[in-house]
């Protein structure tokens, strides 16, 4: 019976691995934004960052899937569709725990590598983007696989607002064949599978790129 | 803009969001106390020599950590009709085994973490294995991982609010009742976050008063 469903089923883990694609991509990119900002020297920029990191991360997933679905939509005048919103909110969610991360990794580089940077008569600019980052990134891969294994998780919430992702389609099925238990536990397998590889990617790329110590 | 905010709509629900947020507290305290049980045994047992419980442990930590919460509500609203479980029993069994897996993570690495020689002062004491246990390492293994507890708590606050999916009235499902009478989808929202917002903020800043010293970081959030 699962058998005979597949297609659906398999168009719906095509939407769910589409959705983590982009928001990997977008995530990563607002965290790095909002991760620099956060580290930098503007303070005004240091604590906007600050504020958006802490609202997003004080408020649940559902609940800022559904501002941006229902409560901005009136307020801008257009509307998203929920594969839209879904993917607004997922990236900005996201990005807001990644954004701690690179704060974090941004961190641990070590103070003399920035000055040796502007030693050597780099501008602050360029000892961000030629030194620091690249050191910070191949520290941080452990924590930013940590993330998006979580995220190819919470991509089920979005089938609370009717994308239908792999979630979403075995609810579908189900409604039709009423079979919940062996729909349910391929389910659970597929972001087993799809989890546990994503880590093992991580951790071969962090057994390659790692810095030691 | 042509939006016409009206906050108001959140005083005259106030009685649905607090009973929401009263079912809120309840499925995150029920669900913590769920995850700590789990937890503490898995991570016992994780920690421990035998391999078969280790395997068990981490086989349980893997796969519950690794299938989304949602998921697992699912899975116990709909895949196993034959219990026919109330939804807010099916959203707290759900937290319970999900966060459960992280709290057996912690532990684990909690009492990993306990010098080995207060096994072996324990036992050279005359304790037995599971006096050893309960009285001399779960203390210190506590204490050094009490703060990762305190985050959980918020953690799990934040992902009751799945447990409206499966239309238990919590606080998430209360904003989405108010919308669904007032069309006030912005307010009820925005306020539900809000208090969201306020409890798990609360609730760190209670952690770092009250769990002072060396195992708490100010720069952290709980």
């Amino acid at each position: 019976m699962v058998w005979r469903n597949l297609p659906y089923l398999a168009e719906g883990f095509a939407v769910t691995l589409e959705t983590s694609a982009l928001v990997i991509l977008g995530g990563t990119a607002l965290g790095l934004l909002l991760g620099i900002v956060r580290s930098g020297r503007v303070a005004s920029l240091r604590h906007a960052a600050w504020l958006y990191i802490e609202l997003i991360r004080g408020t649940p997933l559902l609940v800022v899937l559904f501002i941006v679905y229902f409560a901005v939509p009136p307020l801008i005048g257009h509307r998203f569709t929920a594969y839209e919103a879904a993917v607004i909110g997922f990236i900005a969610f996201i990005g807001a725990y990644i954004a701690e991360d690179v704060r974090s990794g941004l961190a641990s580089v070590p103070r003399g590598q920035v000055e040796a940077g502007l030693a050597n008569g780099l501008s602050p600019r360029q000892v961000l983007w030629l030194v620091v980052l690249p050191q910070a990134v191949r520290r941080m891969i452990p924590a930013l696989f940590n993330q998006f294994v979580r995220l190819v998780k919470f991509t089920s919430v979005a089938s609370a607002i009717g994308v239908t992702e792999l979630t979403g389609a075995t609810l579908a099925v189900n409604a039709r064949e009423f079979k919940p238990l062996p729909l349910l536990i391929a389910l659970a397998l597929a972001y087993f599978v799809a989890g546990y590889g994503l880590s093992l990617v991580g951790r071969w790329l962090n057994r390659r790129y790692a810095i030691a110590g | 803009m042509s939006y016409q905010f009206d906050w108001g709509v959140l005083w005259r629900y106030r009685e649905a969001l607090a009973e929401g947020f009263a079912l809120t507290l309840a499925l995150s305290l029920l669900g913590l106390l769920g995850a700590l049980a789990l937890g503490i045994v898995a991570g016992t047992a994780g920690a421990g020599g035998r391999r078969a419980a280790r395997g068990f442990a981490g086989t349980y930590v893997e796969v519950a950590r690794n299938v989304p919460l949602l998921v697992h509500m699912y899975f116990w609203y709909l895949g196993l009709t034959a219990l026919r479980l109330p939804a807010f029993w099916c959203g707290v069994l759900a937290l319970a085994i999900y966060s459960g897996a992280y709290v057996a993570e912690i532990v684990r690495a909690g009492i990993q973490s306990v010098p080995q020689g207060q096994t072996a002062a324990a036992l050279a004491s005359g304790l037995s294995p599971r006096q050893a246990l309960v009285h001399v390492i779960y203390p210190q293994a506590l204490r050094i991982v009490a703060p990762s507890l305190a985050g959980l708590l918020s953690q799990l606050i934040k992902d009751s609010s799945l447990a409206s999916v499966i239309s238990v009235g919590e606080l998430t499902f209360a904003a989405g009742a108010i919308e669904g009478e007032t069309f006030r989808t912005f307010e009820a929202y925005i306020g539900v976050s809000l208090l969201y917002l306020v409890t798990v903020t609360a609730i760190s800043q209670l952690t770092l008063r009250t769990l002072s010293g060396r195992a708490v970081d100010p720069e952290m959030r709980y």
